[in-house]
């Protein structure tokens, strides 16, 4: 059952992001959904839903809509419940005509994905990546006799009949997620959003690509066993009415490079770009300023 | 987090190359633009291509490998522009980077 908590507004809904957040023993997704409203608010100017499966009336101020539904609780990874599966629903419950479903652990930095709703009538997500200081890392696959990855990350739709295609095979993918998994010959252990949805695209698209399906940047990761710290506290501007910070768009990234048997610790400083933190440990030393 | 400190506690050294390669993946996004029915990349040779021709009209192949019909003065102008606002930021960090150690 879907149940929609709205604030009043005037505005005709139109484009917005949609994010899904369920706690979980370990991590509160929430939280790290609200840090993602707000820096989309900001940068992109756009109003956020969330569709998650506790009431909580505090999240109105910080959604345009909280959509309430079930989650599905059946997913393992690391020994920990994972409630990542559902996000075919994207398309029947967004609110808005344009929609970029985006993950919490996003750190939205600059204006770059308005540019999305420019590059197709119907859909696009990343299909390549880049690890920052871990350049020569591959793209991932499937498995070695499959397909490249596509990835869940960002994924940017508007409605239509083809966009509800890919959203409904998604459905079926995940349903039948043991079967694919053996027929692409990947573990199926974890359910894993980038694979069902690389497989939904393929399978809209009758195994062919279409470039338009693609956004054409790379999605840039922060690995693993890659730090990240933001270099400024995100702050309430003076005069302003409470709430409205400057928020920090500046990041230190520190890697440990191994070379010849010894390891040497390397940073980056990044400024005004998007990326995705891996680690959530990580992520949420950035959103608590630690 | 006082990350200057953090660099410093750690003896961690400034990694050119890696910055070099965020820089690119940076701008090379902001060269994108979506006009007159394409997306286009506002590079050299697209500038050069639509400088080279007089006709107020020419077919150009975009990035997504579509032929697109456009306004050639049109798209030179946005490209140009494009171009010229996204190089001079892209340089402009690079030499500031460049300074580090």
């Amino acid at each position: 059952m879907v149940q929609r908590m709205a604030r009043t507004r005037n505005k005709t809904l139109n484009r917005g992001v949609l994010v899904f957040a369920f706690n979980t023993d370990k991590w509160d997704y929430v939280s790290m959904a609200v840090y993602c409203a707000n820096r989309v608010q900001h940068f992109l100017n756009l109003p956020t839903s969330i569709i998650t499966d506790k009431i909580d009336s505090k999240l109105e101020q910080y959604f345009d809509q909280v959509i309430l539904v079930e989650a599905d609780d059946s997913n393992i990874k690391d020994h920990e419940v994972w409630k990542n599966k559902g996000r075919y629903q994207a398309y029947d419950l967004s609110p808005y005509d344009e929609t970029i479903l985006l993950d919490v652990d996003y750190v939205v930095n600059s204006d770059k994905l308005l540019k999305t709703f420019d590059l197709s009538d119907t859909f696009c997500c990343h299909n390549r990546t880049q690890f920052l200081m871990n350049e020569e890392a591959g793209q991932e696959m499937l498995s070695s006799y499959s397909f490249n990855s596509l990835w869940a990350t960002v994924v940017m739709f508007k409605k239509s009949e083809r966009a509800k295609q890919i959203f409904d095979t998604l459905r079926m993918v995940q349903e039948n997620y043991k079967h694919y998994a053996n027929l692409h010959s990947f573990v199926a252990g974890t359910y894993r959003n980038d694979y069902a949805l690389t497989l939904a695209v393929k399978i809209v698209n009758g195994h062919l690509d279409d470039p338009t399906d693609f956004i054409p940047w790379n999605l840039v990761h922060v690995g693993k066993n890659t730090g990240v710290h933001a270099d400024f506290i995100d702050q309430q501007i003076p005069d302003a009415p409470p709430g409205t910070l400057l928020y920090n768009t500046e990041f230190t990234v520190i890697y440990d490079n191994w070379k010849r048997g010894k390891i040497r610790k390397e940073y980056i400083k990044l400024k005004d770009m998007d990326f995705h933190v891996i680690n959530k440990e990580h992520y949420v030393n950035i959103m608590e300023n630690k | 987090m006082d990350t200057e400190k953090l660099i410093s506690e750690s003896k961690a050294r400034f990694a050119h190359n890696s910055a070099k390669a965020y820089l690119k993946e940076k701008f090379q996004a902001k060269l994108l633009v979506a006009e007159q029915g394409g997306l286009w990349k506002a590079d050299t040779e697209t500038i050069g291509f639509l400088n080279s021709f007089t006709s107020e009209k020419v077919v150009l192949i975009d990035t997504f490998d579509n032929p697109v019909e456009v306004n050639r003065q049109d798209l030179l102008s946005t490209l140009t522009n494009t171009y010229e606002t996204v190089m001079s930021e892209w340089c402009k960090e690079w030499q500031e980077l460049e300074t580090k150690r």
